[in-house]
């Protein structure tokens, strides 16, 4: 039994103790396993977790409230379109492009207090897609750039070090816009509405801030607080325009996740453009 | 009865759910739904321990299974008074999780799927087929519980009228009572029973009806409650006859979900009691003697890894040691084998010395108390029935949960972005005849805690980034208080903006002497304010005790009339117990009585100003208390003399400093 005593401490600290074939008894058999088990798990979890950390594998959902992050999320991760409400903690799934792709998505609860979670994602992310309800995009627009404000900062803040992952917008239930023009799909409205809209928040945002001395300015040992995020071009205080955003290029993708029955067979389930952007991307 | 229930991950997947009415399954899948709104207003706020939550005429009532991180939730018109939903909810929830623990944890499983399991794929979940039997079980569960309601309620009608012949009616009772078991046969044993139980229904009455506190607490957690009044004969059985997945219930099985026959000697904790066992078999094993010496090991890993700062780690040190000691003995080879395998699940026996021992910590850091009370008791509710790795002391889980709620209760859930704020109205279309208002933020608050002279530094700033500012002397009740303003206007317009020059015309006192109404002035200052071409009028308003109502509804009114765009509340770092009862009747006073005068909803506290931070050292507990009590952002710390000495909230500071030792 003294031996056993020991294994508590040690097996903690290292994987090397294990004096299983010491003992014959069947329980102890198991239990000797088990710990080998558990180490060999372990160590497969470590060394596997340095090679992610390093560079970045996941796919982040970020984006406001109700968006419809968690139903991308289950649409592609399990090919469910599945109801849902609030989100009140961070799901972690994988999704299956073809047996050799594989890659886990996150999803960051869209409540203001639970949001800011997102930037401890960052570096383990490939892509960040920050999803937006287009057809409450323009009620909700000042929310909706003060959350992407705070996803470019995060982004543009990032260590030279660490790779910058690529941002998507994805103006997503396009299935709600009614198509005006003809020859314009819902896709393409969405984005076109959802880019018009945010481009001119942002703008707003920026503007105020230009010449702006934020609180912590005043001090003197203040170290800054000033969101940034929203440099254009090469010169200071050009206007907001995402195409020519400092942190590089923005991916607009238009996308929906129909509700059960309303997918016609056959047809289109409204997740394409992004599935083809993973396929080819991570 | 009911409108709408619900069983959900607490990651936003609905698992199941039902609509009584069609009104509740239109507004189920909307994000205006009550469900949604509990969740956001009131989960999510870490606001858990409350009772009930009311909205649109919904009163909603949950229970969490931390397990597998499930919600339960019934939702039901708030006029109706539906004494058994406490049951029916830990009912649903010991009986859900007995009949698809599989399912359940393959799914929780893939939803936490970390990087490295990918190979695990997910399995296709479909809940419509995997849950398929839920709906009968659970039409079973709520028959039961309604009827039993209504015999209850019968019963004690008549007993109230004629107390002794009830005893003695049983036929006509059992035949109320609908026949749940499929088998059931009305021999005389079954009628035996029945009287049986009447009588134990009628004994346990008294305790009941007046008891309507012990009630809560047995629905909120029933499986680490009731496991003391669980009998050993069910016990027995429910280690035998445990069901899985989509088996079809013996009857066995549907005996215990027929609520209609009580059963003897369990009182009326029946329903919590309900297959409880089956959640006790498979995680105690014994670990619980074990606990100490776990404990110890995995402190000394952390106290190397965490540094000495962990200071929760620290102030509960003496309490590991104790429970070591005392349960000094080696474990048997199980729990040596559960503890190698990382399964250890939380118990409230497990949390409340560890949950004490951070209560008084946040006290001492000057969280007030009702509010350390509260958020302990959230973090233990979160964590109850939660398995944590082998590696994750108590105290660290812990830890790690009080800092994921404190941090939530910190982070503003709306803008604090006042220049945003500011800018957007001023550059908001006009309609042709119309003439731009100035900006207007009135600060609220008791005597002494320096409204003033911290809206003289929120005056700076503004100066500093370009706009003009009024301030309105509204406070016309203290000796002093309109020369004090003079004096920081004088010293305002002289200082430069940016460096460059001074600032004479673009702040100016706006002031009408004492005694008058202090409404009357600030609507003067908006207007003169608006002829004027100011950008921002600033209304200080006399300090005031939250108990004193003709000035509370005096400080409603200058609300109400004027609408600011703002009210920012003014309270020291100082503040600890005492900052609870302020907040709550400022607010309330504010909602209650504007609403009262007739411009429709009453408009609460917008935010906060906290003074005097530089005093208070890491004693932040008053940041805590107020946006605990308001569930509004903090903009400003004031801390120091000089018109510079403003600043904006960190919230990872703050947390930090609050679990610092
Ligand atoms: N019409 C339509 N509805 C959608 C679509 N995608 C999601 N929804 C609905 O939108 C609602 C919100 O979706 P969620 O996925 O829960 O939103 P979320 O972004 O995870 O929200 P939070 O968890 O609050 O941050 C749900 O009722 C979905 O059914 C879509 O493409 N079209
Ligand atoms: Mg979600």
């Amino acid at each position: 039994m003294n031996a056993m005593t020991d294994i508590p401490s040690q097996g903690s600290e290292g994987p090397e103790v294990i004096p299983v074939t010491a003992m014959f008894n069947p329980q102890i058999m198991m239990a000797g396993s088990a710990l080998v088990a558990l180490l060999l798990i372990s160590f497969i979890f470590l060394l596997t977790r340095r090679r992610t950390s390093s560079k970045g594998t996941a796919l982040l959902l970020v984006g406001p409230p109700d968006a419809g992050k968690t139903s991308v999320m289950s649409q592609t991760a399990f090919g469910q379109p599945w109801q849902t409400q609030t989100s009140m903690q961070i799901n972690m799934s994988a999704v299956t492009l073809s047996p050799k792709k594989m890659f886990p998505v996150i999803d960051i609860p869209g409540h203001p207090r639970l949001r800011g979670q997102f930037t401890e994602h960052l570096p383990s992310s490939k892509a960040v897609a920050f999803v937006v309800d287009s057809s409450t995009i323009s009620r909700n627009a000042a929310a909706v750039a003060e959350h992407l404000h705070l996803v470019l900062h995060a982004l543009t803040s990032l260590p030279p070090s660490q790779h910058q992952p690529a941002l998507l917008i994805l103006a997503h239930k396009s299935d709600l816009l009614k198509a005006t023009a003809s020859s314009q799909n819902t896709h393409t409205l969405a984005i076109n509405r959802v880019k018009t809209i945010l481009e001119r928040e942002l703008e707003k945002r920026r503007a105020s801030q230009s010449g702006g001395i934020n609180i912590e300015g005043l001090g003197d040992e203040g170290e800054s607080t000033e969101l940034g995020g929203l440099q254009c071009g090469e010169k200071e205080g050009a206007s907001f325009k995402f195409d020519e955003w400092e942190g590089g290029e923005i991916i607009f993708l238009g996308t929906s996740v129909l509700q059960n029955g309303s997918a016609k067979e056959g047809s289109s389930n409204g997740l394409e453009s992004l599935q083809q952007w993973l396929q080819d991307n991570m | 009865m009911l409108d709408h229930c619900s069983i959900s991950h607490k990651g936003g997947v609905v698992l199941w759910s039902r609509s009584f009415t069609p009104e509740a399954e239109q507004l189920a899948s909307t994000a205006a739904s009550p469900v949604n709104s509990l969740v956001r207003e009131a989960l999510i706020e870490g606001r858990t321990t409350e009772e009930k939550y009311e909205k649109d005429g919904y009163a909603l009532k949950w229970t969490f299974l931390n397990e597998f991180e499930l919600i339960f939730v019934v939702a039901y018109q708030r006029i109706l008074q539906l004494t058994y939903v406490d049951d029916l909810l830990s009912a649903m929830k010991n009986l859900f999780v007995q009949c698809y623990q599989p399912v359940l944890a393959a799914f929780v499983a893939s939803i936490h799927n970390v990087s490295t399991t990918l190979t695990v794929q997910a399995a296709s979940f479909d809940f419509k087929q995997s849950f398929k039997t839920w709906d009968a079980y659970f039409d079973k569960l709520l028959k039961g519980l309604e009827s039993q309601a209504a015999l209850d309620r019968k019963s004690r009608l008549r007993s109230t009228v004629r107390p002794a012949v009830v005893a003695a009616t049983p036929p006509s009772e059992s035949d109320n009572a609908p026949a749940l078991n499929p088998e059931s046969t009305t021999d005389e044993q079954q009628i035996a029973l029945n009287v049986q139980a009447l009588k134990n229904r009628l004994k346990g009455r008294g305790g009941r009806r007046g008891g309507k506190v012990g009630r809560v607490g047995s629905g909120r957690d029933s499986n680490t409650e009731s496991d003391s009044d669980v009998q050993p004969k069910r016990k027995a059985k429910a280690k035998t006859q445990r069901k899985w997945g989509d088996e079809v219930p013996t009857e066995a099985d549907m005996a215990t979900l027929d609520f209609s026959m009580d059963k003897p000697d369990s009182g009326s904790e029946n329903i919590g009691s309900v297959d409880v066992q089956s959640l006790v078999d498979q995680t105690s094993l014994g670990t619980r003697t074990n606990d100490g010496m776990y404990e110890v090991r995995d402190w000394d890993f952390s106290k190397e890894k965490d540094g000495a700062d962990d200071a929760i780690a620290n102030a509960l040190k003496p309490l590991d040691s104790k429970v070591s000691s005392s349960e000094g003995t080696l474990g048997t080879l199980g729990s040596i084998f559960a503890r190698l395998t990382g399964s250890k699940v939380l118990t409230d026996a497990d949390l409340k010395p560890v949950l004490e021992a951070m209560k008084q910590h946040l006290m001492k850091k000057n969280v007030a108390m009702e509010i350390s009370d509260k958020v302990c008791e959230g973090v233990g509710e979160s964590l109850v029935g939660k398995k944590v790795g082998s590696f994750q002391s108590i105290n660290n889980a812990v830890r790690v949960a009080l800092s994921t709620s404190l941090t939530r209760i910190l982070t503003p859930k709306t803008s604090t972005d006042l220049l945003l704020s500011i800018r957007t109205k001023l550059s908001a279309p006009l309609a042709s005849n119309q003439q731009r208002t100035p900006y207007s933020i009135a600060f609220v608050g008791v005597n002494g805690v320096g409204k003033s002279t911290n809206l003289s530094k929120v005056c700076f700033w503004l100066i500093q980034n370009g706009l003009r500012v009024l301030i309105a002397a509204c406070d016309t009740f203290r000796s002093g208080a309109v020369e004090q303003l003079r004096v920081h206007v004088r010293n305002l317009s002289m200082l430069g903006i940016n460096g460059a020059g001074d600032s004479k015309g673009r702040v100016e006192l706006f002031e009408r002497g004492y005694g008058k109404d202090a409404a009357g002035i600030a609507r003067e200052a908006i207007n003169y304010g608006r002829d004027h071409d100011f950008d921002v009028v600033l209304i200080d308003t006399a300090g005031r005790m939250q108990d004193n109502e003709p000035l509370m509804r005096a400080l409603a009114k200058l609300v109400s009339v004027n609408n600011p765009d703002r009210i920012i509340f003014v309270g020291e770092a100082l503040v600890g117990n005492e900052a609870v009862d302020q907040l709550t009747k400022f607010d309330r006073a504010l909602r209650d009585f504007s609403s009262a005068s007739g411009t429709g909803r009453g408009r609460g506290i917008d935010g906060m100003l906290i003074t005097k931070w530089d005093t208070v050292d890491d004693k932040v507990g008053a940041a805590l208390s107020m946006t605990y009590v308001t569930g509004q952002p903090i903009f400003f710390l004031g801390c120091g003399q000089t018109y510079t000495d403003l600043r904006q909230l960190r919230v990872s500071n703050v947390v930090q400093a609050i679990l610092k030792n």
